[in-house]
């Protein structure tokens, strides 16, 4: 029987199911139930890669891959309701890597390096105040670790436990460095206070 | 906190202070301090800043591209797990066998269909074959009952109704044994 042909139909049509149930379904190879969860986390996913990462391209290419190890690893997830946990996890873990994978080159080889589908969207561009522009551009001089706990903590609202699950550290680490994030992004938004 | 020590103002007050009472200062309830430090006001006004631009940048649409979801899709298609094959009955030379995995889909559906409860994992083992060569099998169907449901006992009585016939009459199985495991609760509006 051909993959795509796996299928699942809800009882009620239009009630999403709970990611514990799709994670569940989506163990026994129900691909169906799988793109569910794909298609509630690629979006937070991927605008975390984009800001960790600075680079389409790339943050799609994380995205892929960290949506594809999932799937292979479902069996080792102990707990079906950390699935999000481990995305972000696994997420922010492939980011640092391809940031280190980096360093060798010149910080302007990855501003040439940026995808042009940022350019393919003018309108988004000219929306975007300069006060944002400051923090986007401000959010590269951190260091990638600092740069993954203000992100996780400031967009997409995790906890210090989580975060430190993400990172593989304390949370009084965690602390100290979304203070330290915080610190440095307070004093670049001086001029717009 | 030792950790901010790095951040304290020249009138003593840490950063992390100053943030977390952000609010506090700006719904007019600032201690003696903090209404005539300038140390202060001017770490308040760069922190706000701050805030604002992080809400800017949570609420930037930065949608993902919309081949994304297509392209992880076609690579995870590409390694699907088949899982075991179990042997279909027929009266027809040569045997027809069919995935676990869909028979799983199949009962899964069957169970949903009883409302109120969601199926989980399903587990299939064949523990034998009838005169006609159907695969006799046990079944292991995990279940999340909705939050509330009064009528637990009559869902689940439904469930192995729906499901057991749904393996005769849809896949051909015999059903020796149905074992329900409700592992979890769930509510509406998940």
């Amino acid at each position: 029987m051909e993959g795509g042909a796996v299928t699942t139909t809800n009882a009620e049509p239009g009630t999403p199911l709970d990611d514990a149930t799709l994670v569940g379904r989506a163990r026994d190879g129900d691909v169906r139930a799988y793109e569910q969860l794909v298609l509630r986390y690629q979006g937070p996913m991927f605008r975390l890669a984009v800001k960790m990462l600075h680079h389409r391209g790339d943050a799609e290419d994380v995205v892929q891959e960290v949506f594809l190890g999932a799937w292979r690893k479902l069996e080792q997830l102990s707990d079906d309701q950390a699935f999000v946990g481990w995305l972000y996890r696994s997420t922010t873990n492939r980011c640092l890597n391809v940031i280190r994978a980096r360093r060798p080159q010149a910080d302007v080889d990855l501003d040439l390096a940026e995808s042009p589908r940022r350019d393919a969207r003018p309108e988004h561009a000219a929306q975007v105040s300069s006060q944002l522009a400051a923090l986007n551009e401000a959010l590269r001089d951190l260091t990638p670790q600092q740069r993954a706990c203000w992100l996780l903590r400031e967009v997409h609202g995790r906890s210090y436990d989580e975060i430190g699950q993400v990172v593989g550290a304390n949370p009084t680490a965690v602390r100290g460095r979304i203070a330290r994030a915080r610190a440095q992004l307070a004093e670049v938004m001086k001029p717009w206070r | 906190m030792a950790v901010n020590q790095d951040y304290e103002l020249p009138c003593g007050r840490e950063l992390e202070t100053v943030w977390a009472r952000l609010d506090e200062v700006g719904t007019g309830h600032a201690d003696e301090h903090e209404l005539t430090c300038p140390h202060c006001g001017t770490a308040r006004a760069s922190l706000l800043a701050l805030r604002e631009a992080t809400q800017e940048l949570v609420a930037e649409p930065d949608p993902a591209p919309p081949d994304l979801v297509g392209r992880i899709m076609s690579a995870v298609r590409a390694e699907v797990r088949r899982g075991q094959m179990l042997d279909l009955g027929t009266p027809e030379a040569g045997g027809v066998e069919v995935s676990e995995q869909a028979v799983a889909v199949v009962l899964r559906y069957a169970a949903d269909a009883a409302g109120d409860v969601r199926a989980r994992r399903v587990r299939v083992r064949t523990v034998g074959v009838d005169d006609g060569g159907a695969s006799r099998v046990e079944v292991e169907l995990t279940l999340a009952v909705r939050l509330g449901n009064a009528h637990g006992g009559d869902s689940l009585a439904r469930v192995r109704e729906l499901v057991t016939a749904a393996a005769a009459a849809r896949v051909g199985l015999l059903m020796e044994k149905l074992d329900l495991l409700v592992e979890d609760v769930y509510e509406d509006a998940e």
